[in-house]
């Protein structure tokens, strides 16, 4: 594993704190992009028993979609690259980074620009979904706490508008 | 008018007095007042001047509906809005109001002189006047107009205000807080739904706050609403657009109310999605139609009830009544018995309920029945009126300072025909009423039919006993359309309600018709003498009423107007100076100046550095897809035009793009990682296109493929490092791979750690120097980057931007698709032949090549120029030519497409897209230019290294 402390983050490092939500940036994460037809030989590949509905997660994995799984787990986590087989592991740690929001006004921020209904959303949920124009995989990890992944490049625009929205809040 | 505050009336704080100012004089009124009834209560009649005539006008009403009293508020620091109804602004300590539309005063406005020449105006005048000299249009006749005819002006300064949005969901949205709105509020909140209860005004309540018998009623309810956890109650909030699935937009305004705004949002977007939807947006009075009934203190009888009950202020010391609808009397009759003297009721009915007329008679209320008003008396205030008898006889004065009309009642259907649910014509209302639903929405209270106003007359005008040709009559009072106006349309074969409205304006600018749409109906359904129903109904659109840019744009503002991406070298790129520019989405460094330095000589020294040093570039932004699965190498064949399947792994292969159609539409170099992984390469701006048009044919031309495809752009932080000191900087830096050209030739792909952080690092180049491509996991790419440029310094590394980039590749001829192609352009146009795999039996894109268009020749094809004067650069997007002494307009034969100052060659080069390019070399074409014609040969599109000896160093 590379020194943690050579990494730098479009987002700032201290968390920032409002009335009612606290948004830091996650820790670094080991993530991948899993895709296949069939979700049990992947399932076998990582050890694992994934889940089959969309939205809903097991472990440290995510299911996105009909053949597609979001695998999010600690840095440095041992994960195979599924050499040859009819399924395709990509490797996407660094394609984004988590932001946190916890606190009971977490969810009012999150529905300033998501469209989902985010009360619907149990704890151990997560969706891919959008705040405002932007892509992001939302999770809900508490009642009143998720994790935010978004592309690097986004991160600074949707710190900026998170904190807005927070700043906003009444 | 004269009106004047009662005493013990009404809901304002008397305790609590507001200062403000209207065109600069000052007033107080109360906490609790709007604008309008606190200059009503001062005594001000006169609000604005029309919109044609510059007629005086005061208040019509005392809602959303206010069609005259448009005021612009300035809160000073770019705060000012213009066009808001004075109904609407409510008072706070300070408010600076200005009345708009005159000249030089709302007292004594020039523009007045409209009215006396009112005959040379009529409606669809602008259509027929200004016809002639056409160039009198622009510079004359439409600032002229502009200037005369208008609303408020618009805002000079940037808004400084922020605004917030959100979404939320309910199960039952209500739309209206008057009494129907809120007993279907308390309705669903004991049936335990999660209730969103919205309404305009400041107060919920809406006719209970001009109903004292319902006071106590109205407290409780909003009290038990409050308490209740499951519903939220949106005050001074407006729905203005209902759109598909029960989706509603609202807005609600925070801060305009507040003498001071603070540092929160203005104004907040809500994005509404409701399971059920009420509507109870109540219903708005009709004016009359009769000479003189926009005579400030002519007002909606209804808006006086208001203005009185709900503030206090009784609209005159003698007041006329003119109904032809029973609500008209029981609002005289209420007002009566406050204590407002009436001076008459006058009906244009015979008969009229007995109930109503004894109750008249009891409180000594004069009445005259089968009469109408023919005329008002005062310009700038009402003086009196003249009545008659319907068939014109016993026509008598009489002295009144204000005039209150009953015409009968509209149903607010405005948001239920955004849903579009379908309208009833309703004689017994003389209205549109909804009908079928087309959401899971229903209308309660008045704007659903359901409340009793009492019965009345439907008509267009009120009979008189003058030529209706010879006076105005207002419909619109916001447009200043008239009677006549609706006659004349008719008479010149307008029979639509669409074209009537489009040739007199009626029902367009801020009240959208609120007031004057029924009215004009029957008009036309007079003249034309059909009924209401065969002349249609104009389309209601969003917004319900007039909102803020802000609001709409919530937070899409300054920084947060859109994404700008940015590479997590960046921040490097800006604090060594970069010059930035966008490209797609992203910024990226252009050129990076020294002190003193232009473009023109940062770039020269950019790209002399890397022909005899090494550069660095920032490639991050490069668009990367990763291609997986045992069909990788079968699915990557059936994309690309060259062959894929035999690319061992480790080497990396340029990959041609097509579109079906046969045309260039993307291009990059591409690795074999491994036999099932490739790493592709896009350009910038095409990634996301890219990707989207491979998954498009993988999902639906050949599911059968094992492969899958995920975006890798943001993976990576991508260093371009080029020249031919490249090897010698990166080579102790870099670990576990052998560096040496025969163990890493040019096009290959290696594996191991820089800097100890693991990499994929590509042996390509675009510049035509030996070069590499450093991939590593984007979170480490600052660190890397400043690990390579620490080891270049003894190397002279340079930072170069894009700039120099583009100048690097157009040395070598390697085109940027988007810019020496355009989407018309095959690789044999753009001697790409040699990308084309011609043994493939196919690949998107080969079956439109053989179009008889695609193989024809003259085809524009993609060449070198270089001008006949070396220090000339061409201008990219000049037109070429073959013979420049052809007349005007001359034929055109190509563009150019790309062209620079190449300091490594001391002279200009440039691409071009010429027809029969590539049978022309050493011909000469010309460009014209303004004031000369420039000279240039054409050569082939390679000005250096064509041999390429450099690559492989």
């Amino acid at each position: 594993m590379v020194d943690a402390a050579l990494r730098t983050a479009p987002v700032p490092a201290d968390p920032a704190v409002y009335d009612g939500v606290t948004i830091t940036l996650g820790t670094p994460l080991e993530r991948r992009s899993l895709r296949a037809r069939d979700a049990k030989a992947l399932g076998k590949l990582l050890g694992r028993k994934l889940p089959e509905q969309i939205g809903r997660s097991s472990e440290d994995v995510l299911c996105l979609g009909p053949d597609e799984w979001l695998l999010r787990a600690p840095a440095g986590t041992a994960v195979p690259d599924g050499a040859g087989l009819p399924l395709a592991l990509v490797d996407i740690s660094e394609r984004a980074l988590t932001l946190v929001l916890e606190g009971p006004r977490a969810i009012d921020v999150l529905q300033a620009g998501c469209p989902r209904d985010l009360r619907k959303l149990t704890v151990g949920e997560g969706r891919r979904t959008v705040f405002e124009g932007v892509e992001i995989v939302l999770l809900r990890t508490g009642e009143d706490r998720f994790e935010v992944d978004v592309w690097r490049s986004f991160a600074s625009w949707l710190h900026l508008a998170l904190t807005t929205a927070a700043s906003h809040l009444r | 008018m004269s009106a004047y505050r009662l005493d013990g009336m009404g809901r304002v704080n008397r305790g609590a007095p507001v200062n403000f100012t209207f065109d600069g004089k000052s007033y107080q009124g109360f906490a609790g007042d709007s604008l309008a009834s606190a200059l009503l209560a001062n005594g001000v009649s006169l609000f604005g001047r029309s919109f044609k005539y510059h007629r005086p006008r005061g208040l019509l009403g005392a809602g959303a509906e206010e069609p005259n009293a448009l005021v612009s508020v300035d809160r000073g620091g770019g705060r000012y809005t213009p066009n808001l109804r004075a109904p609407a602004v409510e008072l706070y300590e300070g408010l600076n109001a200005r009345s708009q539309n005159r000249w030089p005063s709302l007292q004594t406005d020039f523009g007045s002189i409209n009215d006396r020449l009112g005959r040379f105006f009529p409606a669809g005048f602008y259509n027929k006047t200004f016809m002639w000299p056409r160039s009198f249009w622009e510079k004359l006749y439409e600032p002229s107009i502009r200037r005369m005819a208008g609303l408020g002006d618009a805002p000079t300064e940037a808004d400084p205000d922020t605004y917030s949005a959100c979404y939320a969901y309910c199960d039952v949205l209500i739309v209206g807080a008057g009494p129907a709105g809120i007993d279907a509020a308390l309705e669903a909140c004991a049936a335990r739904k999660h209730v969103i209860l919205i309404d305009e005004n400041d107060e919920l309540g809406g006719g209970a706050l001009a109903d004292p018998a319902l006071a106590a009623w109205l407290e409780t309810s909003l009290r038990d609403l409050a308490n209740a956890p499951n519903v939220t109650l949106l005050r001074r909030t407006t729905a203005l657009g209902y759109y598909h699935d029960n989706f509603i937009g609202a807005v609600e305004r925070l801060t305009d109310h507040l003498a001071q705004p603070g540092h929160g949002a203005r104004e907040q977007l809500w994005r509404i999605r409701a399971g059920e939807v009420v509507l109870a947006q109540g219903a708005i009075e009709r004016p009359l139609v009769f000479e003189g009934n926009d005579v400030p203190g002519v007002m909606l009888a209804s808006a006086a009830r208001t203005y009185l009950f709900r503030f206090g202020v009784a609209v005159g010391r003698n007041v006329a009544v003119m109904a032809v609808h029973d609500s008209g009397w029981k609002d005289a009759l209420a007002m009566a018995k406050a204590g407002v003297r009436i001076a008459a009721i006058i009906d244009l009915r015979e008969t009229v309920a007995a109930a109503l007329v004894d109750e008249a008679k009891a409180l000594g209320i004069r009445t005259e029945l089968g009469s109408a008003v023919i005329g008002v008396a005062g310009r700038q205030a009402v003086k009196g009126i003249e009545v008659s008898r319907a068939d014109g006889s016993m026509r008598q004065k009489l002295a009144c300072d204000a005039v209150l009309m009953a015409g009968g009642w509209t149903p607010s259907v405005h948001l239920w025909s955004h849903s579009l649910g379908k309208l009833a014509w309703s004689d017994d209302w003389g209205a549109y009423l909804p009908d079928v639903p087309n959401e899971n929405c229903r209308c309660v209270g008045a704007c659903g039919g359901k409340w009793s106003f009492g019965s009345g007359l439907n008509i267009g005008a009120l009979p008189s006993p003058r030529d209706p040709a010879t006076f105005k009559a207002f419909v619109d009072f916001q447009n200043d359309v008239t009677a006549k106006d609706i006659a004349l349309a008719v008479r010149e074969g307008m029979k639509s309600v669409e074209h009537i409205k489009r040739y007199t304006t009626n029902g367009m600018a801020t009240d959208q018709g609120k007031t004057s749409n029924l009215n004009a109906l029957q008009l036309a359904s007079s003249a034309l003498d059909r009924p209401v129903q065969a002349i249609g109904l104009t389309t209601f659109r969003p917004p319900y009423t007039p909102q803020t840019f802000g609001a709409l744009a919530g937070h899409a503002k300054d920084a947060l107007f859109q994404p700008v991406r940015k590479t997590g070298i960046d921040p490097w790129a800006e604090e060594h100076g970069a010059v930035f520019e966008l490209v797609a989405q992203w910024r990226r460094a252009r050129y990076f100046p020294k002190a003193g330095e232009d473009m023109h000589a940062a770039v020269n020294r950019e790209c002399l550095a890397v022909r005899e040093g090494v550069g660095i570039f920032d490639a991050s932004t490069l668009g990367k897809i990763e291609v997986v699965g045992p069909d990788a190498a079968e699915f990557l064949n059936r994309m690309y035009t060259n062959p894929w399947k035999q690319l061992e792994p480790g080497r990396c292969r340029y990959g041609l793009l097509l579109r079906e159609d046969g045309f260039i539409t993307d291009d990059g170099v591409s690795a074999r990682m491994a036999p099932d992984r490739f790493h592709l390469t896009t350009t910038t701006g095409g990634a996301a296109r890219v990707l989207n048009m491979m998954e498009d044919y993988l999902q639906t031309e050949w599911p059968d493929l094992n492969v899958w495809l995920t975006s890798t752009t943001e993976q990576y932080a991508v260093i371009a490092l080029q020249g031919p000191k490249a090897r010698d900087v990166i080579a102790p830096l870099v670990a576990g791979i052998d560096l040496s050209p025969e163990a890493f030739p040019h096009m290959a792909v290696r594996e191991g750690t820089i800097c100890g952080v693991p990499t994929r690092l590509f042996r390509v180049s675009f510049t035509g120097e030996l070069g590499f491509e450093i991939n590593v996991p984007a979170a480490y790419g600052r660190h890397v980057w400043e690990a390579v440029w620490a080891a270049g310094q003894a190397h002279g590394i340079t930072p170069y931007g894009t700039e120099t980039m583009h100048v690097l590749r157009a040395e070598k001829g390697f085109i940027i698709v988007g810019q020496d192609t355009d989407g018309t352009v095959t690789p044999f146009d753009a001697g790409l032949d040699w990308a084309v795999g011609k043994k493939k039996p196919d690949f998107v894109g080969k079956r439109s090549m053989a179009r008889p268009d695609i193989v024809a020749s003259g085809r524009k094809q993609l060449v070198g120029l270089l001008t006949d004067d070396p220090s000339v650069v061409l201008e990219e997007g000049a037109q070429i030519v073959l013979d420049p002494n052809q007349p005007v307009p001359m034929k055109m034969v190509g563009h150019v497409t790309s062209s620079y100052w190449s300091a490594t060659l001391g002279r200009s080069i440039a691409m071009a897209l010429v027809a029969g390019g590539f049978d022309r070399m050493g011909e000469t074409i010309y460009v014209p230019m303004p004031g000369k014609t420039l000279t240039a040969k054409v050569v082939k599109p390679m000005f250096y290294d064509a041999e390429g000896s450099r690559l492989n160093g």
